[in-house]
């Protein structure tokens, strides 16, 4: 989910300034309901990927409210407005604003219906003393995974053992993610919940649908943050998590545990792949969900509840009711000045 | 007209003879930091067709004293209508000016001009002869392949010089090359060694390849050529040449060294996969080596290329190269000559730890203390210092490596202190002391040196202006600490002494005689933390005080903090501090103990805070520490502690100043960020902002809700109707506590480590159910009496979260992501110990067994341990970058702690000026031998000799810029305030501004003033987070707490950010918000190799400089200056 600024509505009244009003210069925090976009997949019950659905056959419930959807897209095809008769158009093309990447004063922040084609895809390697044997494998499998996805995906590359390092920013240029993955050097401590929290503070500011992909064996001896917290940072921001583990459930079950968790309650999947191969299975796999899922966007309806919001997305069509979706469980709205 | 000393002062005595000159203008404005105004007035002056020699002088000094380039241009155009002595002091500061700024044909012919005008006391400086060794056979060696890749390999930073590269390397085989093997005594090579040697294995068959070319070359995909060399890269071909082709690992230990050391694999499987040429450069890298290789390699071995296989194969050898490196090149030399490779191998280790004070000048050993102590130096090591070879040798040899321990302490010190240490009977008496009669383990076996005490004690010893030591209260106070400490006897031979002790020498004498025992040194704590509560005090404490202090430090001792920046709290008010934290720790229930504690500490940190910031007046601060603590003295229940807490609040909004009326929450954020008159609106909001947004990511509760919330129980009690509206927003904001990490499996949970009191806290706050208490309450509203007592675990909460607001570090990842980190905060600590005065940790870091990171202990160390969990937030810019651990956090300190309110632009100013009068002298040192003796006699009070003579060779050579980098920014600062002081009779210019704007703001431009401004909180080594400047030569590393002493040593980032504020003219207050975020780029760019690169931190310091002038020359229209 991405949440776009776009205008102040309902302020976290007494909280913070339960006193007189506030003179004007002073900041105030509110809760700020923002433009979202919610990404998930559908599946039948062999888990084949539905695809061709319809904006009209989803309804999608915030708190069991129902909300209007303002585009959709699947896939890597570029997004369509729905219109108020359930109908869709086009956007036109050379990236119209959307409507909510202004903000109150009507300032464009210049994100482009573009922003929706395609995905940005941030792959988190642990370069650590803990995958040391393994360094080289996985990053053939990465590098594979890398050369393998759509043209329209933009890719990142960043490596962690203690800190995080950027390898590769933000590119559509396979070949400096290739480069840039080629920078990465092993190193010592694991602070893999740290840099997955940093990686998803970058990939919030980037328009348009993301996933963070980590490539890790699981263990972690240097993170301040717990790995609770960094998911409900992923489910706020609506990125979805996917882990490629290179260890086996059995081996390291509080590991696997966590990543089943983060990953399914982002709207990510967990794999455990300790060999080579099945690691390229596991990219393979998360390439098929990135190009059969489907993104919608919205404006919420007016809820007072401004702690966690539960999303629900239903088929409404009777022959669609036997598939399976998959969507992360909801957010948080955010605040801010 | 005079020249800048007399000029500027004539400038304004001018300017006042003319009335309102537009230089007078210009200079009003400039006092008031409007630079830019003051430039334009200036050069509407000087530009105009009436101007005169005054008028284009001042805009040239102008330029000149804000380091502007344009300088040099304006100083020429002054010439046109200068007279004969005016056209001498011109050229003589062109100059300078031209050697500074490395332009050769223009300094030439500026001092030709010069000495064409009567000036003889600047010569061209003469370059030396290249050292005989530097041109010596051997005088390199040939490592395999690139120095990148080698670089990777051994950690070693590519910024390092070519010199600096065998030395680190050298450091890098002592400290992770070997480990104790598992089965016997021998070493055997660490992981990190194995791949070294792999690596260079690997690199000579690449080498082979690109044979006499120096050149790797794959002309087509289907070539052998590159069979051969995937065979080398453990890479084999998957798929046909063409877009289809990959390149995948078939050995996977050659695939990683080729991945490891950054061989450029993307590069080649793209040119396989396009059919292209590879090309790559592959020679071999020539590394110097001290002395040639030949001095180091055993007769009949040849050396070469193997020289690299041999030197890390041989961890002593690296560890004597280390050493010789660390030592002044020319007393290297002299030593080198006389003693023996397999003598001074076996003192590697001390000559490692404790040779880089060692200094020959003029053919004799400069010791400690000088001339007079020479006899007795002579007498400890066996050898005179007139005879410095074999005194240095029987200095490494003596004692396992105490004395030249000693020597090492004393040496780094100066002043009153080192007068009284090196008294030739005291310095006798003091190191038999440390001595002992047993010498082994010697301070240069462990890993790191273990004479942390003694360079604490000789360091920060307070010797008074009648040459006796302080000691703080009287004999009588120590003779019973060590008689009969309650915590046990400290060494029972001192406890037998110290009933005869008579005189101030048998204290230190016994505190130096503590310094080399392995176990913690509690009375050289107890004695410096004491001194340091007695250093700005008017009046010293009293003997009881200090004895009560005394024998309560080992409980309460990280709270002395407070009392040491405090210097105008009573003795009383100390006593009761510690009387008020004795009764919270007795409290029984350790959840009431907590809050207790918790809400006290967090008050005592705010009333700190505001002290600092000056709105406490120094004044009122002992009547209102004391009014806090009164409340907090008889608790004995929540309740009790809401009681006291909502009135500590009230207390410390009644003494402060500066806060606009309002709410207890909007005052005491809007205290926080700095509310007075005059501050700049902007960086306050920022500074709110960045207040509020934590406090709201930790989900605080307002002061103001708990209190109306408090109030409204009242009311419900005694009948009135309750406020609902209020009392369903407290409980929506209780809601949003998050149990931490509910979701846990029951493993996860039986694995963590959590603490069991906090969590506890969370539960019982997360359980509170307000909403069901109002209807219960309501046939019976007396059971809301108590009900302000649930409230007071939010309380504490608040008055805790606002601590930690004010100290987040730049990013503060932790405190906006963990919802619960104020609330994990573990007062109490594991069950059994006694966290709740004891000094701030981080713990619990790693999964699952932490469930995340907390704080545990007091608020006393709240800024260092908040900055040590966020250090690894940050994310360096390179991607083999070292965020050095031990460093980081200190670093942060300074621009969490500090803030910059009441800093004036002149202040700025000032440093600046005094950064640039040390780079005149230095150019002028070039030019003149006598200035470059002057020079390099201060720098050498502050720089350890091997930097001295860096500077030295440097500028006998005419490269002021590399003298210039060479000096650490404090160093400059401090040359230039020594030099200063000793210029008063000459006509410096510099100089003579400097003492100028001293006399015009005496107030502000003084160097204790500037200490406080922006010097670096130290609170290991001065037992205080007031920011100061101690004066310090960096650190070595050291033992135990020695990280954080290394650290605190460092004095030079505030000093160049100042410099840099006054570069950018910016305003004082926003540094505020700009040091900050410099401090964290700061870091970021630092690639350092080992624990005391200090010179990597320097060139990421001015990294960040370059880069936020560049910023602001980008925005800058381009004009004639600034």
């Amino acid at each position: 989910m991405q949440l776009i600024h776009r205008f102040v509505a309902v302020a976290l009244a007494g909280i913070i300034a339960a006193g007189p009003a506030l003179p004007q210069e002073r900041p105030t925090f509110r809760v700020k309901v923002d433009l979202v976009v919610l990404s998930f997949t559908v599946t039948d019950n062999k888990n084949h990927y539905i695809n061709g659905l319809k904006p009209s056959d989803f309804r999608i419930l915030e708190d069991g409210i129902a909300q209007k959807i303002n585009t959709f897209g699947e896939g890597n095809k570029p997004p369509v407005r729905v219109l108020a008769d359930g109908t869709t158009e086009p956007l036109p093309a050379g990236g119209e604003e959307f409507a909510g990447s202004k903000d109150g004063a009507g300032t464009a922040s210049g994100i482009s219906s573009e922003s929706f084609v395609g995905t940005n895809v941030f792959v988190l390697f642990d370069t650590s003393n803990y995958m040391y044997r393994g360094f080289v494998y996985a990053s053939d499998a990465i590098k594979d995974f890398v050369r393998g996805l759509d043209r329209a995906d933009s890719v990142a590359v960043y490596t962690f053992s203690r800190n995080l390092s950027r390898a590769a920013p933000l590119t559509k240029e396979r070949t400096n993610a290739l480069f840039g993955l080629g920078n990465a050097v092993a190193g010592d401590d694991s602070a893999l919940y740290n840099a997955l929290l940093l990686t998803l503070r970058d990939a919030a500011k980037v328009p348009g649908r993301k996933v963070v992909i980590v490539f890790s064996n699981g263990p972690d001896n240097a993170s301040m943050v717990a790995p609770d917290d960094v998911r409900a940072v992923a489910e706020d921001e609506g990125i979805p998590i996917y882990v490629i583990s290179t260890s086996e459930v059995n081996k390291d079950p509080l590991s696997a545990s966590v990543f089943k968790r983060i990953a399914t309650q982002t709207g990510g999947k967990a794999y455990f792949a300790k060999t080579w191969q099945r690691q390229v299975e596991a990219f393979e796999s998360i390439r098929e969900d990135l190009g059969n899922s489907y993104t919608v966007t919205y404006y919420p309806q007016v809820n007072p509840n401004e702690g966690f919001r539960r999303i629900t997305v239903e088929i409404v069509s009777d022959a669609a009711k036997k598939y399976r979706v998959r969507a992360r469980p909801g957010y948080r709205p955010r605040t801010g000045f | 007209m005079k020249f800048l000393a007399t000029v500027l002062v004539s400038f304004l005595a001018s300017a006042a003879a003319f009335g309102q000159s537009e230089t007078q203008r210009a200079w009003e404005l400039e006092k008031k930091g409007d630079a830019a105004g003051a430039l334009a007035l200036l050069e509407q002056d000087a530009h105009s067709a009436g101007a005169t020699p005054d008028s284009l002088l001042a805009l040239a000094q102008f330029l000149d004293r804000h380091n502007d380039p344009n300088a040099r241009r304006a100083y020429s155009d002054a010439l046109r209508l200068a007279d004969a002595e005016d056209t001498r002091r011109i050229l003589h500061r062109l100059v300078v000016l031209d050697l500074l700024a490395g332009d050769q044909p223009a300094f030439h012919k500026d001092l030709a001009a010069y000495r064409r005008a009567g000036g003889s006391d600047l010569n061209l400086p003469a370059t030396p002869p290249a050292a005989p060794e530097a041109s010596a056979p051997g005088a390199t060696t040939l490592v395999p392949g690139p120095l990148r890749s080698f670089a990777r390999m051994a950690a070693l930073s590519p910024d390092l010089n070519r010199d600096q590269l065998l030395p680190a390397l050298a450091r890098n085989i002592v400290t992770n090359g070997y480990q104790a093997a598992s089965s016997n005594e021998a070493l055997e090579q660490t992981e990190y060694l194995k791949l070294i040697v792999r690596y260079l294995s690997q690199a000579r068959e690449l080498q082979a390849l690109a044979g006499k070319d120096r050149e790797i070359r794959i002309d087509t995909c289907d070539s052998t050529q590159t069979a051969d060399l995937l065979k080398v890269l453990g890479y084999r071909l998957r798929g046909a040449c063409g877009s289809d082709l990959a390149l995948e690992t078939v050995n996977a230990s050659r695939a990683f060294l080729t991945t490891d050391s950054g061989f450029p694999l993307a590069g080649l499987e793209q040119d396989l996969r396009t059919n292209r040429p590879f090309h790559y450069a592959y020679a071999p890298t020539e590394i110097p080596v001290l002395y040639g290789t030949k001095y180091w390699m055993p007769s009949g071995e040849t050396p070469g290329s193997a020289f690299i296989d041999y030197f890390i194969s041989d961890p002593s050898l690296c560890r004597l190269y280390l050493g010789l490196a660390k030592l002044d090149p020319s007393t290297a030399a002299e030593l080198r000559r006389a003693i023996a490779l397999p003598r001074l191998r076996a003192y590697a280790h001390v000559l490692d730890f404790f040779g880089g004070m060692f200094e020959i000048r003029n053919g004799v050993a400069v010791v400690p203390g000088g001339e007079r102590c020479a006899r007795v130096w002579a007498d400890l090591a066996g050898a005179p210092p007139s005879n410095p070879t074999s005194f240095f040798d029987h200095l490494l040899a003596r004692d396992d490596g105490w004395l030249a321990s000693y020597y090492d302490s004393l040496s780094r010190i100066s002043g009153p202190s080192l007068d009284y240490l090196t008294e030739p009977a005291r310095m006798k008496r003091f190191y038999e002391a440390v001595r002992g009669k047993v010498t082994s383990p010697g301070p240069a076996r462990p890993v790191f040196r273990s004479n942390t005490e003694m360079i604490l004690l000789t360091s920060r010893l307070w010797v008074l202006p009648d040459g006796k030591p302080f000691i703080p209260g009287d004999l009588d106070v120590w003779r019973r600490l060590f008689i009969r400490h309650p915590h046990g006897k400290y060494d029972s031979k001192l406890s037998k002494a110290a009933s005869n002790w008579k005189q101030p020498d048998d204290v230190v004498e016994a505190l130096f005689g503590l310094c080399r025992k392995s176990v913690e040194n509690e009375p050289l704590k107890i004695f410096l933390a004491l001194t340091d509560i007695e250093r700005r005090r008017a009046n010293p404490l009293d003997a009881h005080t200090v004895d009560v202090l005394a024998r309560h430090y080992h409980d309460f001792g990280a709270q002395y903090s407070v009392f040491s920046e405090v210097p105008q709290l009573s003795p009383a008010t100390m006593v009761k501090y510690l009387d008020v934290a004795a009764d919270v720790e007795s409290l029984r229930d350790p959840g009431i103990r907590a809050d207790a504690g918790g809400s006290l500490q967090g008050l005592i940190g705010l009333w700190l805070i505001l002290y600092r910031q000056g709105q406490i007046h120094p004044a009122a601060a002992d009547k209102t520490l004391a009014g806090l603590l009164d409340a907090f003295s008889n608790i004995g229940s929540e309740r009790d502690i809401f009681d006291a807490g909502r009135a500590g609040v009230k207390t410390l909004l009644a003494t402060s100043h500066g806060a606009a009326s309002g709410e207890p929450q909007e005052r005491l954020t809007d205290l926080l960020a700095g509310a007075s008159e005059g501050v700049d609106a902007d960086v306050q909001t920022a500074l709110q902002e960045t207040l509020m947004r934590v406090f709201e990511a930790q989900r605080l509760i307002s002061l103001d809700t708990l209190f109306s919330l408090a109030d409204s129980f009242d009311g419900a009690a005694k009948g009135r109707k309750p406020d609902t509206q209020l009392v369903a927003r407290a409980a929506a904001r209780i809601s949003e506590i998050q149990l931490p990490r509910a979701a846990l499996s029951a493993a996860e949970r039986n694995t963590m480590a959590y603490g069991y009191w906090s969590e506890r806290h969370i539960e019982t706050e997360r359980k509170l159910n307000l909403r069901a208490l109002l209807d219960k309450s309501s046939a019976s509203p007396g059971r809301l009496e108590d009900a302000r007592a649930l409230l007071a675990p939010f309380l504490r909460d608040t008055l805790v979260g606002f601590n930690y607001a004010y100290y987040a570090p730049p990013g503060a990842e932790l405190l906006l992501t963990n919802p619960v980190f104020v609330r994990s905060h573990d007062f109490v600590g594991l069950q059994g110990s006694s966290s709740l005065w004891r000094s701030t940790e981080v713990q619990g870091n790693g999964w699952p067994a932490s469930a995340g990171g907390r704080l545990v202990g007091s608020l006393a160390g709240l800024p260092y341990a908040l900055a040590e969990a966020e250090e690894n937030f940050l994310v360096p810019t390179r991607e083999q970058a070292l965020i050095w651990s031990d460093l980081v956090p200190q670093i942060l300190l300074g621009a969490t702690v500090s803030r910059w309110w009441h800093v004036t632009p002149a202040q700025m100013h000032w440093v600046a000026l005094h950064m640039q009068y040390s780079e005149a002298l230095y150019a002028e040192a070039a030019l003149n031998p006598t200035r470059r003796a002057q020079v390099l006699a201060v720098l050498a009070r502050h720089a350890p000799p091997n930097g001295v003579s860096l500077v030295q060779s440097a500028l006998e050579s005419g490269n002021v810029r590399e003298a210039v980098d060479e000096t650490m920014p404090a160093e400059l600062f401090f040359v230039a305030q020594d030099l200063a002081a000793q210029d008063s009779s000459r006509s410096e210019p510099l100089a003579a501004e400097i003492r100028r704007e001293a006399a015009e703001s005496p107030n502000d431009l003084n160097y204790p003033a500037i200490s406080h401004a922006f010097g670096t909180p130290k609170p290991t080594l001065a037992n205080s987070y007031e920011p100061q400047l101690l004066y310090l030569r960096t650190f070595p590393a050291l033992m135990g707490y020695s990280s954080r002493i290394l650290a605190e040593s460092w004095e030079s980032s505030l000093l160049y950010y100042a410099e840099l504020a006054d570069d950018l003219h910016v305003a004082p207050a926003q540094l505020n918000v700009l040091v900050p975020a410099w401090t964290r780029a700061t870091v970021e760019h630092i690639f350092a190799t080992h624990l005391e690169d200090w010179p990597a931190l320097l060139r990421s310091l001015r990294l960040v400089g370059a880069e936020a002038m560049a910023r602001k020359n980008a925005t800058q229209p381009v004009s004639g200056g600034l």
